[in-house]
């Protein structure tokens, strides 16, 4: 009798603790969606995840697939109706292509649905990896602001951005070789610098407000100020950050990439513009310059889409 | 007179050298630990052990490393940047005749992306939640998005191979002109520049806009705004000179955060039109391993990254008389 009714109220503080969460979250997400740009921005990485879970689904044809001609199974064409077929790079029917191929034989479309699954890797990978560098020592920065903690901080941040960004990460590609796995270590290193700032900010600015005044009078530890009432504040926050640094890491690897500084065996969009570069066919083959770049720019978009929204749900400026 | 101490200056210079100099340390490290060296790209199979020994000898590859490090230290405070393997000449000849092109492009991709950007969001602040808004917001972010060098093709394709208006390659013609008066240098530099700067603003002008944006928002609440309105001012007038200056000053911090973006566009934008610059300079010396030409691209690059830095905390002062720096108050 005695265990059901503790069970009961068991259950009720459960439930008492989580509903004002699920409430808010619900609040917030109805919030969100008002946001058309949020929306769409969730759509595309949705599609993007989808492709990259399922490549074969989506893909015309397996990754294997050449559009090539002149093999021994043509050889009862004449010559004559050999020159009529397209050659690749090529945009046309033949080839069940449905947005041409490339020089090599490959089907564009399916190049590009199989190079989504390394696009979101190095945007989440990078982007989460910085947070868990900036987040953490610009709480820390801020929380101890105008301390040795907080200028040593500020100190290292400030050699950091006396360093180029991208020419540092091409330095440090070269230094440890060129795989997918480098390239994110490499743009973590580098972007954490943003968040670290921002945040320190937010928490000089949050650490004078009156609730955590009182939270320090009735006793409350250092760690527990920052825990629950300094980082809850500070969550949504770093989510645009992280938000944000996905895109940028995305759009930093398509730059290396086409400086020739990517994995050459791992489909990403980037390498594709510099195939059609190093191929010598920007100016004829439109349709195989033009998707690998417009699929950068949907999902780096959809990154930064998806982090103002957030940033005017967490603080909304009416 | 001036709102900054001397003492201030003085301690600000100082921690901008120490930077300087520990810029300088990460750097030595990291290009020594690039694996071989540019000796083995000049070392031919048939050559002897002793002929190599003797390679590394003349490049100076054969010290100690903790005296190669002071050597570098030293020097390239006095401004003695050695020579490069690759090019064949002193360090600072390369890069003293690639900084002005540099500069030109690069300073002038950086006065159009602040210029459109924070007018662009004042206007959105100004105007917030309007469709207007919602619309150029939205396109400025899509912008935002696009890879520097793609939206340099796109370009190159349209305005130089299809329509045949500007050209897409180098600072000025390679041949062809005879005698160069200042005019002629000008239109044909302008004729150049045109596409590389409207690429490099193409993006660049969004980082402002994103900053200018919000911060106009808070201020469009501020007490002296409504003073401004209640005195009877225009709204043109209340929006230029009572909110937008002081909107300004998250920008400016901003500048330092987009010059960093800019230096990596004008990297890329820079290979992509054959800019003879320090940064198509830098991607080709790192990947070659010319370690006299990497470094001193990136001890110039930090240099101008500190200078700026410090000459936006004194800009502070302009733009919000409250700030004041170690002033003895």
């Amino acid at each position: 009798m005695s265990t059901q009714s503790e069970n009961a109220s068991a259950t009720s503080s459960v439930k008492e603790r989580w509903e004002p969460r699920i409430e808010r979250f619900k609040r917030g997400w109805s919030r969100y969606t008002q946001h058309k740009m949020g929306v769409l921005g969730i759509l595309i990485l949705v599609m993007y995840i989808l492709w990259a879970l399922f490549p074969s689904v989506f893909a015309p044809h397996s990754l294997e697939w050449r559009a090539f001609i002149g093999n021994d199974q043509y050889a009862y064409l004449t010559l004559q109706q050999k020159q009529q077929l397209p050659h690749p790079p090529a945009f046309g029917d033949p080839f069940f292509a449905p947005l041409g191929t490339t020089k090599s034989g490959e089907g564009v479309l399916t190049l590009l649905v199989y190079s989504a699954k390394n696009a979101l890797y190095i945007g989440f990978a990078a982007g989460i990896l910085s947070s868990l560098v900036g987040v953490p020592l610009g709480l820390i920065s801020g929380f101890y602001g105008d301390t040795w903690v907080d200028e040593t901080i500020q100190r290292i941040v400030d050699v950091m951005y006396g360093m180029p960004f991208l020419p540092f990460l091409i330095v440090l590609v070269a230094i440890r070789g060129i795989s997918t796995t480098n390239i994110i270590l490499g743009i973590a290193i580098t972007s954490w610098l943003n968040n670290c700032i921002l945040i320190r900010g937010e928490t000089l600015s949050l650490k004078e407000r009156a609730y955590v005044e009182s939270a320090r009078v009735a006793g409350a530890s250092d760690t527990r100020i920052v825990f629950r009432h300094i980082l809850p504040n500070v969550v949504p926050l770093a989510f645009v950050f992280l938000a944000q640094d996905a895109a940028a890491a995305i759009l930093a690897q398509a730059s290396l990439a086409y400086l020739g500084l990517a994995d050459f065996k791992a489909n990403s969009w980037g390498m594709m513009i510099e195939t059609v570069k190093a191929k010598n066919h920007i100016y004829d083959a439109p349709w195989w310059l033009i998707p690998p770049g417009l699929a950068i720019t949907s999902i780096a978009a959809a990154f930064y889409f998806i982090g103002f929204s957030v940033e005017d749900v967490a603080n909304p400026q009416e | 007179m001036s709102r900054i101490s001397t003492r201030y200056l003085a301690k600000r210079l100082v921690v901008s050298y120490l930077t300087l100099l520990v810029i300088m340390t990460i750097l030595f490290v990291l290009v020594r630990s690039m694996p071989g060296s540019f000796i083995t790209n000049m070392i031919t199979p048939e050559m002897q052990p002793s002929q190599v020994e003797r390679l590394r000898e003349i490049w100076g590859l054969n010290e100690p490393l903790w005296k190669q490090y002071t050597n570098f230290m030293i020097n390239y405070q006095t401004g003695e940047f050695g020579r490069s393997p690759m090019h064949k000449e002193p360090v600072w000849d390369v890069v003293i005749r690639r900084l002005p092109r540099t500069l030109i492009l690069f300073g002038a991709g950086f006065v159009v992306a602040y210029t459109v950007g924070p007018l662009v969001g004042m206007y959105l602040g100004w105007w917030r939640g309007t469709s207007k808004d919602k619309i150029i917001y939205t396109s400025g972010l899509t912008m935002y998005s696009m890879p520097a060098f793609w939206i340099a093709w796109l370009f190159i394709w349209l305005f130089d191979f299809e329509l045949g208006l500007l050209k897409s390659t180098y600072m000025v013609d390679q041949f062809g002109i005879a005698d160069w008066t200042p005019w002629l240098a000008m239109t044909n530099i302008l004729h150049h520049i045109a596409l590389p700067l409207f690429s490099i603003a193409f993006v660049g002008w969004v980082g402002a806009m994103l900053v200018m944006r919000p911060s106009m928002n808070n201020v469009t609440g501020e007490d002296y705004v409504f003073l401004a309105r209640a005195k009877g001012l225009s709204e043109r007038t209340v929006m230029m000179k009572h909110a937008a200056r002081n909107a300004l000053i998250p920008v400016a911090t901003q500048a330092i955060v987009g010059l960093a973006f800019l230096i990596d566009g004008s990297v890329l934008i820079e290979s992509v039109f054959s800019w003879p610059g320090i940064g198509k300079l830098l991607v080709g010396a790192v990947l070659e391993q010319d370690y006299p030409v990497t470094q001193a691209a990136f001890f110039i690059l930090a240099v101008l990254i500190i200078v700026m830095r410090l000459l936006t905390d004194i800009a502070y002062t302009y733009l919000d008389p409250r700030i004041k720096f170690g002033g003895e108050s």
